[in-house]
Order: C-alpha cells, then sequence, then structure tokens
C-alpha cells in the first residue's frame, strides 16, 4: 500500500511541475472585443421557440435583413455588422446561460435588443453587463426600471415604457368610456406589474384584473379568462400580454361570442401575428390599439415602404408587421450609432455616441427619443389608433395624433413632435 | 352561471386528461412500465394526422389514420425500447430508474425528430364540428358540440377498453401477462406479443388526445405548445391520482383533477395555472396514497 | 483480497485533487473556467442521487426541487441578513436537509410511480411557489452575489476563477464527505435495505430510519448543490430549477453508473460537454437550420437511450464487471 501511495506522490508532482510551467502564459491585450478590421459582431437572446415566441421570432430575420442591405452598401466605415442570435425560450436562466454564451463564446461587441422583462433582468443580475461595460442596446422590453442609469448603466430603452403606455391608455379611457366597467389582463411578473403601476398614476380602478402566469397562455387558459371578465361584467377589456396571449384571447372569444370593447396592449397587439393564429379579422375589428411607429399597412410612409420593401427582398413570403418593423428600425439605430461611435468604435465610444446624438438618430417612430447624457430613455409615447375591418391598427380618423410622457407623473401630452426625413437610401450619414 | 362555465371548463380539460390517463394505464397493466413518452406519441400521432387532413381534407379520416399510427408506432417501441430494457436493465437499483429514463429520452428524441421533420413552427388542423360554445337564454357556455364529442369519446372508449379488459379473453391475458408473466406463459399466452398490444391500444388512445387537444384550442399546434406539455404532466397526474391500475380510475381522475384545476384558477388565481395540477395531486396522495380506485400496495415483499 | 479493517479515508487523494485544480484553472479561458464551475456543481447534485437511488433504492425524480430549497435559503440569508457566504451556504445544506426530511417520510407511504409523480410533483410544483411569495422574488427570483474575489488573489482574478475555486473546493469536500458516509455504517444499512428488506430487518437494521436518513442527506447534498448552482448564475429563481434539470441528474447519474461514485466525475463531464459537443457535431454534418437546431437534443436522448439500454450500470462498473469476468476466465483456465 505505502509503496502505491508514494508513486502516487510523484507521478502528481511531476504533472504539477509540468503544469505549473505551462501556466504562466499571460493572455496579449486584445483590441475592442467583437470589433475587427472587418466586422463589428452583435449578439441577440430573444425567444424563437416556445409559447412567447409567436410574433418575435421574426425579429432577428428582420434585423438582419437590414444589417445585410447595409453591409452591401459599404457597411459601417468599412465594416459588416454581424448579428448572432439564440434561443432563450423566454425562460429568464436560458438568457442568461445564452447571453454568456455571446460574451464568452462569440465574443459579441454589444448586445442588441434582448426581449423579455425578467429575461433582461436576470441576465443583469447575474451577467453583469454593466459591471463588465458591455453596451446592452435598445432592450426588447417596455420596463420602466431599464431606464435607471444607476442599476443598469450600460441599458438603453428603446420602446416607450410600460407605464408610459398605461398613462396613455388611461388618458383615452377616461375621454372615452368613464363610466364603464374595465377588465385587465397582465402577465404576471414584472412586465404586469410596470403596467398595474402605470395605470394607477393614470388613475384608473379597475372592476377585474386577471393574471396569467407566463407560459400558460393558450385556448383552455382563455376560455377561464373570459369567464371571469363575464361575471364581472366588462365593458372594455384591456390585454396587456404577449402576442400568444393575445391571440388565445380573441381567437377564445370569438367561440364564445365575447364581444367587450377590445383594448389591445403594444406588446401583444400585432394584428397580422393575431391573425396568423386564425382569429378571423372581424374580431379585431374596432378594438383600439397604440403604436410608437407607423402603421405597418402605410405604404405612404417612406420608411414603412423603404424597409417592407429591403424585408420583401431578405425573406420573401414573411409578412411585413410590426415585429419586423420594429426589429429593422432598432437595427437602423444601431448601425448610427455604430457610425456615430467614430472609425475605430468601442464599446464606451458606442454608448457615448447614443448618449449624446441618441435622441437624434433618424428612425420611424413618430414621437422622439430622449437619450442623453443622463437618460437612457428612448421613445416616449404612442398614437392611438383603431383596428378596420380587415383586422389592420390604423390611426383614428386617419391621421396620427401622437402623445407623449413619462415614466412618472407627468402628464400625457400631445405631441407636437415632427418626424425628420428618412437620410438617403435609408443609410446612417 | 360562472360556477357552471367554470365546472364547464373543468369537464372539457378534464376528459381529454382522461383520454391521456388511459394510455398510461393501459401501459401500466401491460407492462408494469410508467411510458412517459406517451405525451410524445401522442405528438407524433397528430402529426400523422395532420399529414392525412392535408392530404384527405377530412378530420374524420384523419382521426383512424393516427390512431393507427400511433398504435404501430407504440407497438414498434415497445418491440424494440422496451424488450432490450427487460433483458440489460431490469436487476439491481437501475431497475427502478431505467423505464423512466429510457422513456424520457425516448420523449426527447420524438420532440427533436418532429422538429426535424416538419419543423417547429405552428401548424393547424380545423375542429371537424363547430367549436362555437352552445348560448342558452342569450348567454353562451363554454361548452360546445366538439367539446361534447369529446366527452363522448371518452365515454365510448373506456367503456370498450373496460369490456376488452373485463370480459374477453385477450383481457384476461392482458392482465394476466402483467402480473404474473411465468405463469401466463405456463399456461400458453404469448406473453410477449399480449404487451405490445397494450402498448399499441395506449398508442392510439394516446393518438386521440392528442388530435382532440389540438383541435379544442385554437387548432395550432407545434412540438413545443403548451397544449402537449399540459398533455404530458397533466394526463400523468390524472392517471396517478385514479390510481394506475384501473381504467375507470384514469377517467374519474382526469375528469377530477380537470374541474379542481378549474375551479382553483378561476377562484382563487388565475396566476397559479402551473402550481395547481401538483397541489392537487400532493393533496390527494397525502389522503389517499394509492389513488382513487387505487389497490393499496402494501410493503413490497 | 482481503480488506482492511479500517478503510483509509484517502483525504490526502482529495488534497491532490484540489492542488491539480488549482493549476488547471490558471490555464484555461473564462468558459471553460465557468464550465468546470458547472461541473463541480453537478458532480455534487448527481452524488446526491448515487447516494439515494444507487445506494438506498428509492427513486426521486424532483432533486431539482430540493436544490432549490437549498437555493433559496441561502440567497435569502443573504439577501435579507447578510450573512457571510460559508454561513449561506450550511443553510443550505441544513434547509433541504429538512425537506428530505420530509420528503423521506412521505415517502414511506407511497411506493412506486405513486413515489414517482409526487418527486415529480415537487420538481415543477416547488419552484413555481416562489412565485407566489414576494419575498422570494416572483420570476426574476433573488440575487444571490456571493461578493468579489479577495483582493489578496490579485487583480486579475476573475469572477469566474473565484465561482470554481468555491464550487471545486465544495465538490471536493462533499465528495470525501459522501465517499466516507457511503463507506461507514450507513451505507452498508441502505445496501442492505436495497437489497432483501426482510433480511436487513431481521439483522437488526430498522430500515425505514435509515431510509429517511438516506433522503435527509441526499437532499441535504442535493442542497449545497443548489446553492452553488445559485452562485454561478447569481441569480435563484423559478426557472434556474427546471423538471429538466431533475432529469438530467438522474442522466447523470445513469451516465456515471448508478451504483459508483467514482463514475460522478464523468457523468458530470458527459453531462456538461455533450450539448457543446452535439453542437459542434450538428454544425459539422450542416444541413438546414432546423436540423441543426435539433440535432444536438437529438443527440443527447438517444445517448441517454443507448446508455441506459447498454450500459445500464455505468461506465466505471461495466469495466469492473468486464475484468473481473476476464479474470475468471483467465483464472479458470489456468490449471
Amino acid at each position: 500500500m505505502k509503496a502505491i501511495q508514494r508513486r502516487t506522490l510523484l507521478t502528481a508532482t511531476a504533472v504539477l511541475a509540468v503544469v505549473g510551467l505551462a501556466a504562466t502564459a499571460i493572455p496579449a491585450q486584445a483590441a475592442e472585443v467583437g470589433v475587427s478590421s472587418t466586422e463589428i459582431k452583435l449578439g441577440m437572446t430573444l425567444p424563437k421557440t416556445g409559447t412567447a415566441s409567436l410574433g418575435y421570432n421574426k425579429i432577428p430575420g428582420a434585423a438582419k435583413a437590414y444589417f445585410d442591405y447595409l453591409n452591401a452598401n459599404g457597411g459601417i466605415n468599412g465594416r459588416k455588422i454581424t448579428l448572432v442570435d439564440k434561443d432563450d425560450r423566454y425562460v429568464p436562466t436560458e438568457a442568461v446561460a445564452k447571453t454568456n454564451e455571446l460574451i464568452l463564446k462569440d465574443k459579441v461587441m454589444a448586445l442588441l435588443a434582448p426581449l423579455g422583462t425578467a429575461n433582461v433582468k436576470a441576465v443583469a443580475s447575474s451577467v453583469n453587463p454593466a459591471r463588465r461595460g458591455i453596451p446592452v442596446l435598445f432592450v426588447n422590453t417596455g420596463f420602466s426600471g431599464f431606464a435607471d442609469t444607476k442599476k443598469y448603466p450600460t441599458t438603453y430603452t428603446v420602446l416607450p415604457s410600460y407605464i408610459m403606455e398605461a398613462k396613455i391608455m388611461g388618458q383615452y379611457i377616461k375621454e372615452n368610456f368613464g363610466t364603464k366597467k374595465i377588465g385587465l389582463l397582465y402577465q404576471d411578473d414584472d412586465f404586469g406589474t410596470d403596467a398595474l403601476a402605470g395605470f394607477k398614476t393614470a388613475g384608473i380602478t379597475f372592476a377585474v384584473k386577471v393574471p396569467y402566469a407566463s407560459g400558460s397562455q393558450g385556448a383552455a387558459a382563455a376560455a377561464g379568462w373570459i369567464t371571469k371578465f363575464k361575471a364581472a361584467e366588462a365593458d372594455v377589456v384591456i390585454l396587456f400580454g404577449v402576442s400568444s396571449a393575445t391571440s388565445a384571447m380573441l381567437g377564445t372569444a370569438a367561440q364564445l361570442g365575447y364581444k367587450p370593447q377590445w383594448m389591445l396592449g403594444s406588446v401583444g397587439g400585432d394584428a397580422t401575428t393575431i391573425k396568423l393564429t386564425g382569429v378571423p379579422a372581424g374580431v379585431l375589428y374596432n378594438a383600439i390599439g397604440f403604436s410608437p411607429v407607423p402603421a405597418t399597412t402605410d405604404m405612404t410612409d417612406e420608411y414603412v415602404k423603404f424597409f417592407s420593401d429591403i424585408y420583401a427582398k431578405a425573406v420573401p413570403g414573411s409578412a411585413f408587421d410590426l415585429n419586423v418593423l420594429l426589429g429593422m428600425n432598432t437595427a437602423f439605430m444601431t448601425a448610427q450609432a455604430l457610425k456615430a461611435a467614430g472609425q475605430n468604435p468601442t464599446r464606451k465610444s458606442l454608448m457615448a455616441a447614443i448618449d449624446s446624438k441618441g435622441a437624434t438618430f433618424a428612425n420611424s417612430a413618430l414621437v422622439p427619443a430622449a437619450y442623453s447624457k443622463t437618460s437612457h430613455v428612448g421613445l416616449t409615447g404612442y398614437w392611438v389608433g383603431k383596428y378596420s375591418p380587415t383586422g389592420d391598427l390604423a390611426p383614428i380618423g386617419g391621421t396620427y395624433v401622437t402623445y407623449t410622457t413619462d415614466s412618472g407623473t407627468g402628464a400625457v401630452v400631445k405631441s407636437t413632435y415632427k418626424r425628420p426625413a428618412m437620410p438617403a437610401k435609408g443609410l446612417p450619414n | 352561471m360562472q360556477l357552471l362555465n367554470t365546472l364547464l371548463i373543468g369537464i372539457t380539460a378534464g376528459s381529454i386528461y382522461a383520454l391521456m390517463a388511459i394510455a398510461f394505464v393501459l401501459v401500466w397493466r401491460s407492462t408494469r412500465v410508467v411510458n412517459f413518452a406517451q405525451a410524445g406519441m401522442a405528438l407524433l400521432s397528430t402529426y400523422f394526422g395532420y399529414e392525412a387532413v392535408s392530404r384527405f381534407g377530412s378530420f374524420w379520416i384523419a382521426l383512424p389514420v393516427a390512431m393507427i399510427g400511433g398504435a404501430l408506432f407504440a407497438a414498434l417501441v415497445e418491440l424494440v425500447l422496451m424488450r432490450l430494457l427487460v433483458k440489460h436493465a431490469s436487476t439491481g437499483p437501475i431497475a427502478g430508474v431505467a423505464p423512466i429514463i429510457a422513456t424520457l429520452g425516448l420523449l426527447g428524441v420524438i420532440r427533436a425528430a418532429v422538429s426535424m421533420i416538419w419543423g417547429g413552427q405552428d401548424l393547424r388542423i380545423v375542429t371537424p364540428i363547430s367549436n362555437n360554445g352552445f348560448t342558452i337564454n342569450g348567454s353562451t357556455l363554454v361548452f360546445s358540440p366538439l367539446k361534447l364529442l369529446v366527452l363522448i369519446v371518452v365515454v365510448v372508449l373506456l367503456t370498450l377498453l373496460t369490456i376488452l379488459f373485463q370480459k374477453t379473453n385477450l383481457g384476461l391475458a392482458l392482465r394476466a401477462s402483467a402480473h404474473a408473466p411465468e405463469i401466463a406463459r405456463l399456461s400458453g399466452i404469448k406473453v410477449d406479443g399480449v404487451r405490445t398490444l397494450g402498448w399499441a391500444l395506449a398508442g392510439a388512445a394516446g393518438a386521440v388526445a392528442g388530435l382532440f387537444q389540438t383541435v379544442n384550442g385554437n387548432g395550432n399546434f407545434s412540438p413545443d405548445s403548451i397544449e402537449f406539455s399540459l398533455l404530458l404532466v397533466s394526463g400523468f397526474i390524472a392517471a396517478v391520482i385514479g390510481g394506475l391500475d384501473s381504467l375507470l380510475g384514469a377517467v374519474l381522475g382526469g375528469l377530477f383533477l380537470g374541474i379542481a384545476i378549474s375551479f382553483v384558477l378561476m377562484y382563487i388565481s388565475s396566476a397559479l395555472f402551473f402550481i395547481a395540477p401538483f397541489a392537487i395531486l400532493l393533496i390527494v396522495l397525502f389522503v389517499r396514497p394509492q389513488g382513487i380506485i387505487g389497490v393499496k400496495a402494501g410493503r413490497r415483499a | 483480497m482481503p480488506k482492511n479493517k479500517r478503510e483509509s479515508t484517502h483525504l490526502p487523494l482529495f488534497i491532490l485533487g484540489g492542488v491539480v485544480l488549482y493549476f488547471l484553472s490558471g490555464m484555461v479561458d473564462e468558459l471553460r473556467v465557468y464550465q468546470g464551475a458547472s461541473i463541480a456543481v453537478y458532480v455534487i447534485a448527481i452524488s446526491s442521487i448515487i447516494l439515494l437511488i444507487g445506494y438506498s433504492g428509492q427513486v426521486s425524480l424532483g432533486h431539482g426541487a430540493l436544490m432549490a430549497v437549498g437555493a433559496y435559503a441561502a440567497a435569502l440569508l443573504r439577501v435579507e441578513f447578510n450573512c457571510p457566504i460559508a454561513v449561506c451556504f450550511i443553510a443550505a445544506v441544513l434547509a433541504s436537509a429538512v425537506g428530505g426530511a420530509l420528503l423521506g417520510a412521505a415517502a414511506a407511504r407511497l411506493s412506486g410511480p405513486y413515489l414517482a409523480g409526487t418527486t415529480l410533483a415537487l420538481a415543477i410544483g416547488l419552484p413555481s411557489l416562489a412565485n407566489q411569495f414576494s419575498i422570494l422574488g416572483g420570476e426574476q427570483g433573488l440575487a444571490f452575489d456571493v461578493g468579489f474575489p479577495p483582493l489578496a488573489l490579485g487583480q486579475d482574478f476573475t469572477q469566474y476563477k473565484w465561482y470554481f475555486w468555491i464550487a471545486a473546493l465544495a465538490a471536493l469536500m462533499s465528495m470525501w464527505a459522501v465517499r466516507n458516509i457511503l463507506n461507514s455504517a450507513y451505507g452498508r444499512s441502505w445496501r442492505a435495505g436495497r437489497g432483501n428488506e426482510v433480511a436487513a430487518q431481521l439483522a437488526g437494521i430498522d430500515t425505514a430510519r435509515s431510509k429517511v436518513l438516506a433522503f435527509t442527506i441526499s437532499a441535504g447534498i442535493a442542497g449545497l448543490a443548489g446553492a452553488l448552482l445559485a452562485m454561478t448564475i447569481g441569480t435563484v429563481s423559478p426557472s434556474a430549477f427546471p423538471l429538466a434539470l431533475s432529469f438530467s441528474l438522474l442522466t447523470g447519474a445513469v451516465l456515471a453508473g448508478i451504483t459508483t461514485l467514482g463514475g460522478v466525475i464523468i457523468g458530470a463531464v458527459v453531462l456538461v460537454a455533450i450539448p457543446e459537443i452535439a453542437d459542434v457535431v450538428a454544425h459539422r454534418l450542416g444541413g438546414s437550420e432546423r436540423v441543426t437546431t435539433n440535432l444536438p437534443g437529438l443527440i443527447v436522448s438517444g445517448l441517454l437511450i443507448l446508455t441506459v439500454l447498454f450500459v445500464p450500470n455505468g461506465p466505471v462498473e461495466q469495466h469492473r464487471a468486464r475484468k473481473a469476468k476476464h479474470e475468471a476466465v483467465h483464472n479458470s483456465t489456468k490449471k
């Protein structure tokens, strides 16, 4: 026994010595991560499969469609933009794992448009991009907390916050449905809690509030929701959930002949996505909806026309909807940020570029963005629309009337913002 | 009204869980294995049904096609997988976990294969009869011709299977092969063949469950849809609640589970969607560890 | 070969392992270090399964839930009372051990599939319970921050290396503990009860109590793994403990060899490495996106089935069995 032990000890020591020698290698100092002389790499996590993925899984294709167009026209200062997208199935811990891969394996320069309130929050506390100086650009969620620059110093929002949306909804309800009973369907996590906070600020009291567990949305659950709304005799029902929840609700409502005044939140309000699940257009007719960007069927809008042309060539056969428009819009803003970051962009210069010039970036939104050295807040409002007989959202009365507000107690005001013309050929100048 | 609708929602959901539970019980009674891949087989059968609808345009042709397809696939699994399992891994501590792990692996394989062949996007099977709620005195019930059909199918299936098990020689052979395979062999029963038959029947039941679960929703389905996760989990729970040994227990378990979940979601909170089935399982097992119509197991000799 | 009266505790071996790991962690890039931490976590978790199923013969499909209990206990102490990390980990072990004791007591009443159903219920239901109590942080969960590496280790010492060190140290300690528990009187009483319960009782072993003890210890170890898992992710939330985790542990235990502790490292490494290897293979083989996204899942599940069919007692045991057979044949042909 003793002999064997001694031999083991000797061998181990020898191994250790060799290993110790090899362990003295010091890695060379690298240039900015994710930036090479020919390429800039960005990373995105979102639900590509799973119950929440409905509609949102078109976003990577949309962003890439714009980036490919951009790359074919010289890229950014001679560099091509590459987008690496990973499926997190809307599960926060998977978002953490995939984001780790993006940072450690794919070595991206910045995280672009990660989707989901809970997911972005989980990544912020686990992966901690803030501590590592990694920009988290244009997050695909309206959670108002992400505008807190102390907690999320490298994070930039783009979508108007859920509090802003709830306040604008609240104003519309007060003006048009003052005495009616209001019902709310919301997701049982921070996404929903933000909305509740906004409605509270707006002074709206609900006759009934129905939370759904994220991932449970389907026809079976929807029957239960409808029974609750009916029991409370809600006249107006606000659907503040993801697309799959909205379509489950509307589809089942059609089967049960339930026809309240619908009000759709922008997150789950894309008509094309909803109709693709089989919801008849008639169900959407006269529902009220909100959007910060022009209607996706409005071909008179130069941005809509431009983006839909590119998308039709890049992904033929795929319908141009709100997810596509927002995806391409974000890609467009990202390109401008990278250009403004200078000839040799770094993570720091990228963020500085958004801080100083972000508010003036050209983009399709009909409301202004509020980026500044002290604010990482993106878009600040919505226009109110009604769904047409064909189930498409269009501004009430034909012209866009936009409202802006903040995520605090500021009032909801009509906006006088005039959107600047699109730069030539849709390329950053 | 709300009470009635809650009950109806529960009965509808419960009847589909009952179909899955029947499949679990069939496998358990014929081979004493819990087949975690049951929902995967139901998923595959639904895709068979989808193909049939695409070719022949009729749900009523698709249903038997799916059932036959499901039965054949299940039989194949029993022939290949389960026999090997019995040969290699039926002794030692692995014996307890081996079937569980093997069927779980099979579930993963089926899901991945289906995604590879048909893709992960939503496909659609349109309901054969109306899924619009019945209207009584101006208010609409959460009950439709389709949901009524599902209920009828469950009852018919239960009756046919019970007659098979209790009143036919084949049924006797099935029961004997599960409880005492050696003695059954000595009596001249082809035990292996009979076990395969048990699996085939389960496969057919699962196919019915999968198809009806799909058309009962909005008709859309995909490998990842919530509907199939529900089939897997709630079907199993319904079978356990009912007591794995009895087909009637499976149906009662399914209905009980469906109704209980519906009431919890309606009157406590709809956010308890994922907790409710398990809480109900724990409560039932606490009160009756052998399930509603289970036989008290007693200490294993 | 006659065995010694007291088997050595093999402490020097474990210390040696620690030193080797110390040097290894300096050599590899961050991703590998992070994976190393995950492997350490799996080693601990899988060893708890082997203890329960392999030695005590009881099946649990829900060790993910026990890991969750440990993780939440550690995180709560950290968030609410800012306890030192070591205290948090000890609390994790104790909390989940209590859970295990309760589960073990319940397991006595349930047989076979009913026990499976119950543990399955816990695996899914228990983590989701956190959603209902705001103190447990809901869907986003609680942050579990073990803090920065001490400055004494130098400026370049990354956070992930720190995680790896803590996890590896915990793994070495727990492996040493489990090894000695399994070789002790408790371990022998479990194996006796698993083999033939009646005979064990006749030999004077209180099988009911030893079964509950097995659950308790197994749960405590799982709780430690859970807290470490929370450390590597930085958060505790329901989605960190999905049903898939419980099944992965079973898979790892089968791959390791459900009755042998020695194969645990193999099992853990395979669990962490297989998805990555499958990914590489899928991309090598090419094909449409449909194929490449799903091929890894197919490979992993397929491997699981093949392992359970053909190497049911794990590679280490298989190798031993083959060697023993070979020796027996060899000895019998000698005259």
